[in-house]
């Protein structure tokens, strides 16, 4: 599932044990220096470019992983 | 122990704006802006410039006023501060990335503010502030009227140019402004010193609110090359790589952090673009070498990566230095150091009294020369004490004690050992964590706070609260959600940690070295571990 992939790639970033598919990034102490690591580690394990404002947008683990399924992305 | 920067004579009127001026009469045609699918020649751009540089006259606005400038990354920001600056004014950044409230706490520290130039999509972060808005889309048919002329006003090196904030240990935000000599001797420096020309186009990847980016605006339109522009409120690494390849970029000035993700995304995509940029000037945090040197190394990387030091307060840019020096010598310990002065300007290393340390001791940095501003334009002279008149041989002068630690190594390079007060650098923003914690304390529920640095292991630094309740539960993503609507985000603390006192030094203050030691435990180090050494 691009999910648990996404949701293990903000756990890291955001340092937290657990992130559930609604919990939106800023409340969890992301910014935009985090959201650019995030973007780093999304080409590097997934090998797709997010552009930034798409990350903005899509701030939540559910939210990012229909954008990177609409986007034709498979686990 | 004092390092002098050669001395070079700057013309009779070392103003920014003039050089611009002479390079659209030497080069009219030559692009000077692109941003999005926009473009600008140099003469269009300096037409745009002075047909809102007369507009501002004729409202009144001249030299000794402030404009301030809210706006994204556009071609209308350039024509915003290009046309301040030909007004004889002063312009003043305020990044539309920071909350509103914050922002109207910054314009209301400048109470003579003139106006502020907004557009459609900014307007409403600072309507609430107490200053004319100036919206130039709204205004283009007025402006159309104005003459394209270059204005005749007798602006002189000593004029401020601009003003940057930052933050201040009273909880206020503190607005540092520089002089024209100062800029255009920076500027100028640039240029010679690494030889920029024509085709030194640039890329600005850095937030608008930065010192570091009022250099990277000005430095191609110093130099007569093309300014590209990137039109998206926050740094994008793929958009920026994206544009440094597409555009053939030759130079970029930007914060350590940046240039870490800039290497990190090259190295991911595996892809040369970054390496064949000409000239990369970074700085502003502590650099580690491990992050930069195995790329920096790679065969056939051709860029040349220059670590910088300096303040807002003195100009930005106090001294540089050539990675390849580090490189040279085989890397070994892991500071890197940020090199010899600037044009016209000194660095000294000095004591608790002021008196100069012997050569390779330790001591307070400080800055002299042209370089130095004018100091706070508010805060009731908070912080103007470290701006201090001494003798050196025989003269006067005037110093600015940076606050940092360093020393000269034989070579003649300095080397920047961390703070000797309680400020951090956070991906580059200057703060002092009690400016953190006077906003915590305001907030429902907090009685007592301390904020404290954690350095990881990469050398990034981020801030930790320590909170005592008022009474009751407290939900820090609630703590930290008020936080985010009143500070940038660098001044937002990365965790929140509940504890039911603050512990108090033998002083009856705060004891933020015990926090400090409670986060790092006993594996890590402190990160002002500095001051004991």
């Amino acid at each position: 599932m691009i999910a648990d992939r996404v949701r293990a790639i903000w756990c890291a970033e955001l340092k937290v044990d657990e992130v559930a598919d609604d919990d939106d990034f800023f409340a969890l102490g992301g910014h935009s220096v985090v959201l650019a690591r995030i973007q780093l580690t999304l080409l590097d394990e997934l090998g797709v470019e997010v552009p930034m404002d798409q990350l903005f947008r899509n701030s939540t683990v559910g939210a990012l992983s229909s954008y990177l399924e609409a986007k034709g992305l498979t686990p | 122990m004092r390092v002098r920067g050669t001395r070079v004579a700057l013309p009779p009127a070392p103003v920014v704006h003039r050089r611009f001026e002479e390079l659209v009469d030497d080069a009219p045609d030559h692009l000077a802006v692109v941003c999005g699918g926009q473009r600008a020649t140099y003469q269009e751009l300096n037409a745009m410039a002075n047909r809102f540089a007369h507009f501002l006259m004729s409202r009144g606005t001249g030299p000794g006023a402030r404009v301030g400038v809210c706006l994204d990354y556009s071609i209308d920001m350039l024509v915003a501060i290009l046309g301040t600056l030909k007004s004889g004014a002063a312009y003043v950044p305020l990044d539309p990335s920071y909350p509103a409230q914050r922002l109207r706490a910054m314009v209301e520290q400048l109470t003579d503010l003139a106006s502020i130039v907004v557009s459609p999509s900014t307007a409403g972060l600072v309507s609430a502030a107490n200053a004319e808005l100036v919206d130039l889309e709204a205004l283009s048919e007025l402006l159309a009227t104005q003459s394209p002329a270059n204005p005749d006003v007798s602006v002189t090196g000593q004029d401020l140019c601009y003003a940057v904030f930052t933050s201040g240990s009273t909880g206020i935000p503190k607005v540092a402004g520089v002089r024209h000599e100062g800029w255009f001797n920076l500027l100028n420096w640039l240029s010679l010193e690494y030889g920029l020309h024509q085709g030194s186009d640039n890329l600005v990847v850095s937030a608008f609110g930065f010192d570091l980016t009022q250099r990277a605006l000005l430095a191609p339109l110093f130099c007569g090359a093309t300014q590209h522009l990137i039109p998206s409120r926050h740094f994008d690494t793929a958009l920026a790589y994206r544009t440094l390849a597409e555009h053939h970029i030759r130079t970029v000035h930007c914060g350590t952090s940046a240039l870490y993700l800039l290497i990190d995304w090259e190295t991911a995509r595996g892809s040369g673009a970054l390496d064949r940029v000409g000239h990369i000037f970074f700085g502003g945090e502590p650099m580690s070498a491990d992050r930069v040197v195995p790329w920096a190394d790679r065969e056939g990387n051709t860029c040349r990566l220059l670590h910088q030091y300096g303040v807002a307060e003195c100009t930005d840019v106090a001294s540089s230095y050539d990675l390849a020096d580090y490189l040279a010598g085989g890397g070994g310990t892991d500071v890197v150091p940020v090199g010899k002065p600037v044009h016209n300007t000194d660095i000294h290393i000095v004591d608790e009294q002021l008196l100069p340390v012997a050569p390779g001791e330790y001591g307070e940095i400080c800055i002299s020369g042209i370089s130095i501003g004018v100091g706070y334009l508010n805060a009731g002279g908070s912080g103007s004490d470290r701006f201090v008149r001494v003798v050196r041989d025989g003269v006067p002068i005037r110093l600015y004690k940076t606050g940092d630690r360093g020393t000269v190594t034989a070579g003649g390079d300095l080397v920047v050992a961390g703070r000797l007060d309680s400020q951090v650098k956070v991906r580059g923003m200057r703060i002092d964590p009690v400016d953190v914690e006077r906003h915590l304390d305001r907030l429902a529920g907090v009685r007592a706070s301390a904020v404290v640095p954690r350095r990881h292991g990469s050398g990034e630094v981020e801030l930790v609260a320590f909170i005592v309740p008022d009474g009751g539960e407290i939900v820090t993503n609630d703590v930290r959600s008020r936080l985010v609507a009143v500070l940038p985000q660098n001044m937002v603390p990365a965790e929140f940690i509940t504890v039911p006192e603050i512990p108090l030094n033998p002083h009856g203050k705060k004891d933020h070295r015990a926090l400090a030691e409670r986060l790092h435990g006993s594996a890590r180090r402190p990160v002002d571990d500095a001051r004991a050494g």
